[in-house]
């Protein structure tokens, strides 16, 4: 039995979790590869407000130290890294009686530590330490959840959170970062494309699995459809899917996965242009969207009714 | 009495007049000797990072926050003789028969009052008097399944219950907590001597909540009701849920149906719950019967508890029994309802609405603690050898103007045991709350939560204002 409450708690923690690690590790890349980069090359900060925050304060004019520091370390960007631990701990607090002891106090600590060290995320020197700290501790976390944690409704659930969060971020990674990158030239293209994976953690599995020199068209379609690279938009559906096996049945919630995984599958082949793939990264994101809606639906808000 | 109680001397838990150690503490003292007083701090230190590592913790409030803080551990154990708990466990569960056949009587016949032993205007003065419970006979006429009280011992030994609680009384989670610390802490010594276990308490209370399951259930669902995490007991609340393996619930997890049944919220859809230990004071169970603002509450949990459909423990009501003016009667409900003799001292009080004891206390004041009966928090508490001549002359006023709102009992000097302060033994007060589970029959924690005031001279020993704990040790010699 799991209580709905007690549901959508763990369903939002496990969303939370993942976007403090996937926001870390795209600041983590995107500083590596400015630090790459000539001086000659001015690298925009702005796509990543773009990928990870409020639409609204894309316009303000920030520098570096205040993107970063926005997207680490504000309280009041509620997508910022210490936001989303503080909100997954919060999520968990509540839910102590169905979650392992250690991986509590694995959110515990790594809740003291982001928040306690948050100005380290700022200056250059200190930041991937921070940052690379944070996607470390995360995994940690996934990997004491995956290593003693029965595979009930309650393991499912947080599942089901990081797979949809997951499947979001790397649409819209694509969507910001490729969509701009797609059909041009440019002299540093190529160390961008490997930007693009490295966000996603995907360079090494990509070049085990194509084999050739790097292609825009296979980074995309490595990233969106990709059936074994656990970040992929189709891995993750994939995950939804086998998790709502697991799940009372819920007809929407299954019904808004065929549909993404359709839409997926819709990508033809040869050259995809710019065009191409906003729309496609446009659609997956509402279906994606829409998954999650029938699932607060299906399980979070039960009817009153006696069924 | 009131002379004896207050001229005689202090009593120490483990040593007795003459500085020796009592039978039963003689092994304890001897190693705590042996591990000196720096072998001490090393094992003090080794128990708080166990309480942190554990996470035990309890809710403090600053600004309207709530703060989360390492529960305060003691670690050297209060000790008592297994025969003497034998006769304590007795005497409370004497009490509680007796307590729990008084608020079955008055929620339905009343005969305690038609036989002139409890005033009849008491009861309507009583703020926890629930006239909606009126007519109800829970399962084994038992209304208090759960119930917390108050031990103090005296100058001569005397152990006295100072108060019952009777509505959501919390602290067992810490009694089995400070347990588990002080065997990883004390290993060697649990080796040495006959310890009696605590941790049976969790088995039983579960065994308790099912057995009160409407009789038509076989397998019943049982829940834990918080108010929630901003509760100062949340952490026992989730321990106690997570130990007994029932679902720790909120008021909005839970809805009663068109067939009057009691269901939670899940993700499979709605699972009827057959019985509720309920956290959640009377005031906030049921916003349809008491209070309407009440948020953590089920609207129509009365109408089912009423009609048999769910068990509440402790039922709603059961309060009645919970407050300074009934303590005053518990030997003579004893007396009425079983006629035996109470076996664990009541603090002899007296009630002012009789002439007789008024005039008692009017001529000892000086030697009383003063209290208003109507159960205003503390509020108008005189403790005569604290108090100024125009205090005194103030209380006695109080008293001759409206004798029944007073009671006097004796000031009782609390017992101490050694404590580690600053790195040294020293004594300090404390008290004991064993916890009494009622059902078909009773039982009775082996020991309960020893609370210990950690400032010296101090008799204040609640956690939130800088009080500590012991583990108990109910030893068998």
């Amino acid at each position: 039995m799991l209580l709905s409450r007690v549901a959508e708690n763990l369903y939002w923690a496990g969303r939370y979790l993942e976007r403090a690690e996937d926001t870390a590790r795209i600041v983590l890349q995107h500083t590596n590869v400015l630090i790459d980069m000539p001086d000659s090359v001015s690298l925009d900060w702005n796509p990543l407000l773009a990928i990870l925050g409020d639409p609204e304060i894309e316009h303000l004019m920030m520098d570096e130290a205040a993107i970063v520091q926005y997207l680490a370390c504000d309280q009041r960007n509620p997508s910022s890294i210490v936001a989303s631990v503080t909100s997954a701990r919060e999520n968990l607090r509540t839910t102590r009686e169905v979650l392992p002891r250690a991986a509590w106090q694995a959110i515990n600590d790594l809740f003291i530590q982001v928040g306690g060290r948050w100005a380290e995320a700022v200056p250059r020197s200190t930041r991937t330490r921070y940052l690379s700290h944070v996607v470390g501790e995360s995994q940690r976390i996934v990997g004491i959840l995956s290593g003693t944690m029965s595979r009930d409704a309650a393991y499912s659930m947080l599942r089901l959170g990081r797979n949809i969060e997951r499947a979001d971020m790397t649409t819209r990674v694509l969507d910001v970062r490729a969509g701009s990158l797609i059909g041009g030239n440019g002299a540093f293209d190529d160390i961008q494309w490997v930007g693009v994976l490295q966000s996603l953690s995907a360079l090494q599995m990509y070049r085990r699995a194509t084999r050739s020199p790097l292609d825009s068209n296979s980074v995309v379609r490595f990233c969106l459809q990709s059936r074994e690279f656990p970040r992929s938009v189709a891995h993750c559906l994939a995950e939804v899917t086998h998790c709502l096996g697991i799940l009372p049945a819920r007809a929407k919630v299954i019904e808004a996965c065929e549909t993404a995984t359709e839409q997926l599958a819709s990508l033809a082949g040869g050259d995809i242009s710019g065009f191409q793939l906003h729309k496609l990264t446009d659609e997956l994101q509402h279906a994606i969207g829409d998954i999650h809606s029938a699932v607060a639906e299906g399980y979070f808000r039960v009817a009153e009714r006696v069924e | 009495m009131v002379q004896r109680a207050t001229s005689s001397g202090t009593w120490n838990e483990l040593m007795d007049e003459s500085d020796v150690p009592r039978p039963v503490a003689a092994s304890l003292v001897q190693q705590l000797n042996e591990l000196g007083e720096h072998g001490l701090v090393q094992r003090q230190e080794l128990a708080d990072l166990e309480v942190k590592a554990m996470g035990i913790t309890f809710t403090v409030y600053d600004d309207g926050r709530g703060i989360d803080r390492a529960w305060p551990f003691d670690i050297v154990p209060r000790i008592i003789a297994a025969a003497e708990w034998r006769h304590i466990e007795r005497g409370l569960a004497q009490r509680l028969r007796a307590l729990n056949m008084f608020i079955d009587d008055l929620y339905n016949e009343q005969n305690v009052i038609t036989d002139g032993v409890f005033p009849a205007d008491l009861l309507t003065d009583s703020k926890n008097f629930r006239s909606e419970c009126r007519g109800i006979r829970p399962k084994f006429g038992v209304w208090a399944h759960i119930c917390g009280s108050d031990l103090v011992r005296d100058g001569d030994g005397t152990m006295y219950v100072l108060e019952d609680n009777l509505r959501v009384p919390s602290g067992v989670s810490y009694m089995l907590e400070n347990r588990l610390v002080s065997k990883r802490v004390f290993a060697d010594l649990f080796q040495r001597q006959s310890i009696e276990p605590v941790d049976g308490y969790v088995e039983e209370l579960y065994k308790l909540l099912c057995s009160l399951a409407p009789d038509e259930v076989t397998e019943p669902n049982v829940v834990v009701l918080t108010p929630g995490i901003y509760n100062s007991a949340y952490f026992e609340h989730s321990f106690l849920a997570q130990r007994m393996g029932v679902e720790l619930v909120e008021g909005r997890d839970l809805t009663v149906g068109d067939d009057g049944r009691v269901y939670v919220r899940t993700i499979a859809g709605l699972d009827p719950v057959d019985v509720i230990y309920r956290r959640i004071d009377d005031a906030f169970l049921d916003p349809e019967v008491f209070r309407a603002d009440s948020t953590l509450g089920v609207p129509g949990l009365m109408r089912a508890w009423k009609a048999g459909k769910v068990a509440i423990a402790n039922a709603p009501g059961a309060g009645v029994a919970d407050d300074k003016v009934v303590y005053a009667w518990v030997p003579a409900l004893i007396r009425y309802y079983l006629g035996e003799e109470p076996q664990i001292a009541n603090v002899p009080t007296y009630r002012c609405l009789y002439e007789d004891e008024r005039r008692i206390v009017l001529a000892n004041l000086r030697d009383l603690v003063v209290k208003p009966a109507n159960e205003s928090g503390g509020y108008g508490l005189m403790i005569g050898n604290r108090a100024t001549d125009e205090e005194l002359a103030a209380a006695a006023a109080a008293i001759e103007a409206d004798p029944r709102n007073w009671v006097a009992q004796p000031i009782l000097s609390l017992s101490v045991a050694p404590t580690l302060c600053d790195g040294v033994l020293a004594s300090r007060h404390l008290d004991l709350r064993p916890f009494i589970l009622s059902g078909a029959g009773h039982y009775v924690t082996h020991g309960g939560l020893t609370r210990v005031a950690l400032r010296e001279g101090s008799l204040i020993v609640n956690s939130s204002q800088g009080g500590g704990s012991k583990d108990t040790w109910i030893v068998q010699t």
